[in-house]
């Protein structure tokens, strides 16, 4: 922690004070899964109760009379104290069943016997601390009324009374307790000391920004992402002594589940295995290996869609695609080392502004003959600027989005325009490949182009963009207020602007994870789908949704294993849906070749194309 | 300067405009930083000209890093500090200013006439010891065949095709065109052909004289790969199909008809 690299965490006090209460108190993240979150809530939750009980047991080794004045003496407290020890049981033996018979996938990878281990050492804990009291009542040495305390008087009514069974459990507990403290440091059961901290100091803002890279600092300064576990944060380094193994983001990973060799639990446990290794190293400032290739497999790093899903797993607030865009920063920005295939796309983003090389003059030709003004330098903001984005300007397939949004809006009278060929890339295929230099430049001439325009409202047809430019922008001096086409559209129906007729075509929606877990669009596009059709919910729906396999600048990658495209289409299918609804333009894309590629008969349709369908019937 | 190549003669005519040249010439195996440290050793030139070719720009980009100067790439006209040049892949030309007295340039290619006659150039031989990269072997592209990057006729397949087996058809129609054949990435994500036939984005780009689809849907993210070629003839049985709108020859029709019939025409045509 020493030699780490420093993050700024220590804004948003309050929120992080309510996070705290929430996550690590009330357990929210947990209770995400039911049965595992109850199991781990009851042994959290006993362990905070039997914290005073464990003070008196360290003094009462020495001191055999002494107790916490009151609240050793108070009844309810023990009869509370015995209700506890009954739940941390109840705890580790439902744990002990999940691991031992249940055995979900997620634990695979991780330290088996290390949890077998903690489980007998909490298990004995509160046993050993059962029998204190109990030969403490059968030997009349109970400050507290012994019938309140239910299952300490049971057993004290079935043990022998001498004194020196009671030095005998008071030392098997106290010893017992400091061995699990030993024991801590050298397993993953860290957690208990560090989660607490790794919460608190969790990104409080839009969780689809990325923390951008300083290039205007000294030499020394400069950090290129990840090469090495010298460049990693404070924050970092805490989220890998945090992990707890405990296999919920693996569960949810889209790459995972495809048969990719990233599994976001094995990344984490890879950069800490290394961090360990070579801290020693890093603190006498020695040489250090490249985490690449050692701790974390190069495949690993490319795998990743930046989905997010096992960062809104994590119970802990491990920030994982932060450390995959940090690796690959390194990757790109320092050894220019990246898939192959995707070098046209990083290339032509540099060079002309979009990822698929076409003519920037042409990024305004979908809106030929449709009406849609353009504002030239120099004219008046209109009320709501549209960012078209590369792939509605120029996909055939992602167009019709833009053309269905753009005739609502003048239906419904909305003022509005373009910025034609003055828009460009906003650079966030660029940066979720690593490559944060082109993003900066990008972030830099978008911000000038639409803070000289006067542009104060956007509204976004790619929740990448809306992405960038919503909780990325701001860090380059532009602020906006940013919505999703589906957010207006939504209100404008609302507002009875847009009239659209009710349906009964069943439609199921696939959440985009730049819509729905990153920025937290999830109801709008939901009451535009119910308000044309009857809504069905697929299995993984709204911030649990599941990739469509495009994030993360995989629309320019190729695929190893099987395709995340079609796992996700086979679940809409199961449906029995007739139409997907989707909200973005390479969701449109990606799912449409996965209902192409197997075959299945389902329509993959953008929320506003059905919308305007609507009121045109 | 790489040697008396076209774009080196073109960009001492744009040296010659900035005042008096002294043309250059770096002997032995290609190495960036140590070319550019040659360069700035053999100074005392106020502004240093490359040729506007991958090589150029690579070795004036280590000169402007090695001397903590501005560089401007591809030039088209300069006019003291100001300059015209090329940027997002030749659709803008940017004017720009140069903060600095010395003036690191490349000529854009083909922005400046040739400089005529025998040219005298100085051999500067570079230091290799302390290179970062030297390129020792240019390794030619192999593989059976016509590559699909330099041939003249790629005869391509997609979705349509069915099978791996159905590629035979248009195997049999390369043969006889001299062509090479490639693929969309439903193809080789189905194993019907191998990655290294695929065109697109994610593939190869090609630029042949005629790109012929045969079943291919026309994605975007396949006519990024195939954009470059002069003339594309679509056969698809689906007059929806967006690569009619690229297209410059529309057959509307099942390729496994279409294509046998063209096959049969040629054969008959060449007399075989």
């Amino acid at each position: 922690m020493r030699a780490a690299k420093p993050v700024e965490r220590f804004d948003d006090l309050p929120l992080r004070v309510r996070n705290e209460a929430l996550i690590v108190l009330g357990q929210r993240k947990l209770f995400q899964r039911l049965l595992p979150g109850a199991v781990h809530a009851s042994i959290f939750w006993g362990f905070l109760v039997l914290f005073p009980t464990i003070v008196m047991a360290l003094v009462s080794c020495v001191d055999r009379s002494w107790t916490i004045p009151w609240l050793g003496a108070q009844g309810w407290f023990m009869a509370l104290v015995d209700a506890f020890v009954l739940a941390v049981l109840a705890g580790v033996l439902a744990a002990a069943w999940i691991r031992k018979v249940v055995r979900p996938k997620r634990f695979d990878g991780s330290h088996l016997g290390e949890a077998n281990a903690i489980l007998a050492l909490i298990a004995l804990v509160v046993l050993t601390l059962v029998g204190w009291h109990a030969s403490r009542i059968a030997a009349g040495l109970n400050e507290w009324p012994a019938h309140a305390s239910f299952l300490s008087d049971w057993v004290a009514q079935v043990i022998p009374a001498p004194r020196v069974l009671e030095r005998i459990f008071v030392w098997a507990h106290v010893i017992t307790i400091l061995s699990f403290l030993a024991y801590l440091p050298y397993s993953k059961h860290l957690h208990i000391a560090t989660a607490a901290f790794n919460v608190f100091f969790a990104r409080t803002r839009g969780r689809g920004r990325l923390e951008p890279l300083r290039f205007d600092v000294p030499d020394e300064e400069l950090r290129f992402g990840v090469g090495t576990v010298g460049d990693l944060t404070w924050k970092e380094m805490v989220d890998t002594f945090s992990c707890t193994e405990c296999g919920r983001c693996q569960d949810v990973c889209p790459a995972y589940a495809t048969g990719k060799i990233l599994s976001p639990k094995l990344l984490i446990m890879g950069l800490r295995d290394q961090l360990l290794a070579e801290g020693p190293t890093l603190l006498a400032g020695g040489d250090l290996s490249p985490v690449v290739g050692n701790g974390v497999p190069e495949e690993m790093v490319w795998d990743c869609v930046t989905c997010g899903a096992c960062v809104h797993e994590c119970p802990v607030s491990i920030e994982h695609v932060d450390h995959i865009v940090d690796l690959r920063r390194n990757l790109v920005m320092l050894e220019s080392r990246f898939p192959q295939e995707a070098e046209s796309m990083l290339r032509d983003v540099e060079r002309i502004g979009n990822p698929w090389g076409k003519p920037q003059g042409d990024r305004a030709a979908w809106a030929e003959g449709l009406g849609v003004r353009v504002v030239e330098e120099g004219e008046p903001a209109p009320e709501i600027l549209y960012w078209v984005g590369c792939a509605a300007a120029y996909d055939e397939r992602a167009r019709k989005a833009a053309e269905s949004t753009v005739k609502l809006l003048q239906k419904a009278g909305v003022d509005f325009a373009i910025l034609g060929a003055r828009e460009s890339c906003t650079g966030d295929p660029a940066r979720r490949m690593g490559n944060e230099y082109v993003f900066q430049s990008y972030a830099e001439q978008n911000v000038a182009t639409l803070n000289d325009s006067g542009v104060t409202k956007i509204v976004a047809s790619c929740p990448h963009c809306l992405n960038s430019l919503g909780n990325e922008y701001p860090d380059f001096g532009g602020r906006y207020e940013v919505m999703h086409h589906t957010e207006l559209l939504a209100e404008l129906v609302r507002d009875g602007r847009l009239q659209p007729k009710a349906g009964d075509t069943e439609i199921t929606y696939h959440d985009s994870c730049y819509l729905a877990r990153h920025n937290d669009v999830r109801e709008d596009p939901r009451e535009l789908v119910a308000a044309v059709g009857k809504p069905v919910e697929m299995a993984r729906n709204r911030e649990r949704t599941f990739c469509c396999g495009a994030g993360g600048a995989h629309m320019w990658m190729e695929e190893r294993g099987s395709a995340i495209n079609e796992e996700r289409v086979r679940e809409a299918a199961e449906t029995g849906a007739e139409t997907l609804a989707v909200a973005c333009p390479f969701c449109t894309v990606m799912l449409d070749d996965g209902v192409r590629s197997s075959g299945r008969q389902l329509r993959v349709v953008d929320v506003s194309t059905l919308l305007a369908e609507s009121l045109d019937a | 300067m790489e040697g008396a190549d076209d774009l080196s003669l073109q960009a001492l005519t744009l040296a010659r405009s900035l005042g008096e040249a002294r043309p250059v010439r770096i002997e032995g195996p290609y190495a960036p930083s140590a070319w550019a440290a040659a360069l700035v050793g053999a100074a005392g030139a106020d502004d240093i000209v490359g040729p506007g070719s991958d090589r150029g720009n690579e070795v004036l980009a280590h000169v402007a890093a090695q001397l903590d100067l501005p560089f401007a790439a591809n030039v088209t006209d300069v006019a003291g500090e100001e300059v015209t040049r090329i940027r997002w892949g030749g659709t803008l030309l940017e004017e720009a200013r140069i903060h600095a007295e010395r003036r690191l340039l490349t000529a854009a290619p083909f922005a400046f006439e040739a400089t005529a006659g025998p040219v005298q150039a100085q051999a500067l031989v570079p230091n290799l010891g302390d290179a970062a990269t030297v390129v020792e072997h240019l390794a030619p592209e192999t593989g059976g065949g016509i590559s699909l990057s330099a041939a003249k006729v790629v005869v391509s397949g997609g979705r349509g095709v069915g099978s791996a087996e159905g590629f035979a058809i248009l195997e049999e129609l390369a043969g006889l065109l001299d062509a090479a054949v490639g693929c969309s990435r439903v193809v080789t994500s189905a194993g019907w052909r191998p990655h290294a036939d695929q065109v697109g984005q994610t593939g190869t780009k090609v630029s042949p004289d005629l790109y012929i689809a045969c079943g291919i849907s026309g994605a975007t993210q396949h006519i990024a790969g195939c954009k470059g070629a002069k003339k594309l003839l679509a056969i698809n049985d689906d007059p929806e199909a967006t690569i009619f709108g690229h297209a410059d020859y529309a057959v509307i029709g099942n390729l496994h008809e279409v294509v046998p019939a063209i096959t049969a025409e040629l054969r008959k045509a060449r007399g075989a």
